[in-house]
């Protein structure tokens, strides 16, 4: 059990120590790293309390791919550059009331969902009353139910996705005139007789080569 | 046990789109190759569809997927409308360049989302088939990313289209808190008529669907896109989702809502009203034959509409009958505005038919026809098409729905009517092209001949559809 806590601790305080030092860094590329981190850490928690599936998918979406579309748009925004002075200048200074408000609605938000949720008792008798067993894991049930009862509509967003792909490279997609591409199979069979000329150079003439 | 057999033609769609892509990735100058594979695979789907016997009533995947009657019909419906449209646009696409080997893959997976849409039983799956449609629908409409009027059509088409998908979704959600449950036969069963969040869900969730078959107040997007996208996605557009929303509507309004039926009719009956006056008044100023076309459109949604206020098995019937009409002669429309070509370059004003009369007879025959049809004169097609609904209407002694009906049908003769002056009393231009790709004729000829003798035998559609039963 002290070892769970441990872990637990850890986490949590890697979590929000990034959370902070997303805001606070100076350099947007170090926020999106720190951003990372969180989501890492995140989704130790996530697997600690049993919900496995859930922390893989947040790894793999968000870390996977939207934390990177993020570093990809800060790199070429080249917004590193403008240095983030958040507590430096007295012009910005202005929007941190602002902020605190609106943070504090949010979190007083917070607790009102979760006390509704805590002291709402048959709420607490219809979750028991749903019957989840502890012999499978969060994957199983969800795959039992994905790949049996839902099967049509897991294969048909498949094909929403692949029209999806379609469509962005159709529309994205055009060929340019002019371009140099580089060809493997005529590179590669490309000869010696194609390239090479001997000239026999005779004393004192020297030698002109068309080209 | 699910029986997989009757989603084959859903399975071997989908095969066909993943098979084609494939096929045009690795075969060098594969274009024609891969469209005429593609007619072919929708042919394939329809064997599927008709493989089974159509009166089998089943639901697959707990109750969510539908195999009936209904969506049998609308499916055969769907693919054959898919296949004439492909004939008539192969020339087209080939003129204007705008062919990729996407094209057809495309269109294949719109017609699947379509036949997902007309077989839902569950919210789900039916957001998930709109979905599908509409998302291979945006990239269509601006296939042509050359022409600026393409690129704008692809991008309010997609904003707008997204705006309502949220309503309906919000509707969707409003509807599975106040009911709870996302199908439509435990939706029937839950119903609390009293309480006040499932007629907000029903309200939006019918924007949602108003918005697609482009009903008025939610039209706008309609005239833009229609014209500004390349005909052959027009055709496509005009035709294939009305079909599928349409069944939509029948399923959504008539399985889990028909006790509330106090609450949704004069929502539908509004809408129909609004968009047979708009079509018939809009369409009167415009120049232009597709963006005329689409005010035409929306007033023919308010007729099919109108049926389903009726809220009766006859009016349901009418309203597929309508649209099954209306699908053959927009279908006879544009495979004639296809034959305004000169020197591959092709015309859709309506001066641009000044006087076609003395250079193409024939065609002008055609145009004829059609254009009378459409305006609802008495031995076409588009007269029975009114006649159904105005009977399903009046039978219900929804007496003021059919003089504005009537009324609508009235002033839209003018511009149909005035489109054939144009053509036949005006001062005749420079002769067009008249070498036509094979499939563009047959499907003049045959959509012609069907709105033509159609009062020979009208019960032969009638009798099918009199099967529809709902309620």
């Amino acid at each position: 059990m002290i070892v769970h806590s441990i872990f637990f601790y850890t986490f949590s305080v890697i979590a929000i120590v990034s959370a902070i030092m997303v805001i606070v860094s100076k350099n947007t590329v170090h926020s999106v790293f720190f951003l990372i981190l969180d989501f890492i850490s995140i989704s130790c928690l996530f697997i600690m309390i049993g919900a496995e599936f859930l922390g893989m998918i947040m790894l793999i979406v968000y870390v996977g791919a939207v934390a990177i579309l993020f570093l990809f748009v800060v790199m070429m925004l080249n917004v590193a550059q403008q240095k983030n002075q958040w507590f430096s200048t007295t012009k910005s200074s202005s929007h941190i009331p602002v902020g605190l408000i609106i943070s504090l609605i949010i979190f007083f938000e917070l607790i009102i969902v979760i006390g509704g949720w805590k002291y709402k008792p048959d709420l607490i008798i219809s979750l028991s009353s749903l019957d989840i067993s502890k012999e499978i894991t969060n994957t199983h049930a969800i795959g039992n139910i994905l790949y049996t009862d839902y099967i049509h509509l897991f294969q048909l967003s498949g094909m929403i996705l692949l029209v999806a792909m379609i469509g962005a490279i159709i529309l994205t997609f055009r060929q340019r005139k002019g371009l140099k591409r580089q060809s493997y199979f005529k590179q590669i069979s490309r000869e010696r007789k194609d390239g090479v000329q001997l000239v026999d150079v005779e004393s004192n003439k020297g030698v002109k080569i068309d080209v | 046990m699910i029986n997989l057999n009757l989603i084959f033609p859903e399975i071997f769609i989908s095969l066909s789109i993943m098979f084609l892509l494939i096929v045009g990735v690795f075969k060098k100058n594969s274009l024609n190759f891969i469209y005429n594979l593609t007619i072919i695979s929708l042919l394939i789907t329809l064997a599927l569809t008709l493989n089974y016997p159509i009166d089998t009533h089943l639901t697959l995947f707990n109750e969510s997927y539908k195999i009936d009657y209904l969506s049998t019909f609308m499916k055969i419906l769907t693919l054959i409308s898919g296949i004439f449209v492909m004939l008539t646009s192969s020339k087209y696409i080939q003129i204007t360049k705008i062919i990729k080997i996407e094209y057809p893959v495309l269109l294949l997976s719109s017609i699947l989302g379509m036949m997902v849409m007309i077989s839902s039983n569950d919210l789900i799956v039916f957001y998930m088939g709109l979905e599908l449609q509409s998302l291979a629908l945006y990239v269509l409409a601006s296939f042509n990313k050359e022409n600026l009027l393409s690129s704008e059509a692809g991008l309010k088409f997609f904003v707008l289209s997204a705006l309502s998908s949220g309503l309906l979704l919000y509707g969707c959600s409003l509807i599975y808190g106040f009911s709870n449950s996302t199908n439509f036969i435990l939706i029937a069963e839950n119903l609390n008529s009293n309480s006040y969040g499932l007629t907000f869900g029903i309200v939006f969730i019918l924007v949602g669907l108003a918005f697609k078959i482009s009903a008025v107040p939610f039209h706008m997007w309609a005239p833009d896109v229609y014209q500004g996208s390349p005909t052959s996605v027009t055709i496509f557009f005009a035709i294939l989702p009305k079909i599928a929303a349409l069944t939509v509507f029948i399923r959504f309004l008539y399985v889990p809502f028909i006790n509330l039926i106090d609450q949704w009719q004069m929502i539908i009956v509004f809408l129909s009203i609004a968009s047979m006056l708009f079509g018939a008044i809009a369409a009167i100023g415009q120049r232009n034959l597709k963006r005329l076309i689409a005010y035409s459109s929306i007033g023919h949604m308010g007729y099919a509409l109108a049926g389903l206020a009726a809220g009766s098995n006859n009016g349901i019937q009418s309203a597929v009958s309508y649209i099954s009409i209306y699908l053959v002669m927009n279908l006879a429309f544009f495979s004639c505005l296809l034959m305004i070509r000169r020197n591959d370059n092709y015309f859709e004003n309506i001066e641009d038919l000044s006087g076609l009369s003395k250079n193409h007879p024939i065609l002008s025959i055609s145009l004829l026809i059609v254009l009378f049809s459409l305006a609802g004169i008495p031995p076409l097609a588009g007269f029975f098409a009114k006649f159904y609904i105005f009977m399903a209407v009046i039978e219900r002694s929804m007496y003021f729905l059919a003089v504005i009906g009537l009324l609508s049908t009235v002033i839209a003769a003018y511009y149909y009517l005035r489109i054939i002056k144009i053509i036949y009393f005006d001062p005749e231009k420079e002769k067009y092209d008249s070498n036509h790709h094979l499939g563009l004729k047959l499907s003049l000829i045959i959509s012609t001949i069907f709105i033509l003798f159609y009062f020979i035998y009208p019960s032969g559609l009638t009798e099918i559809i009199s099967k529809i039963n709902i309620i």
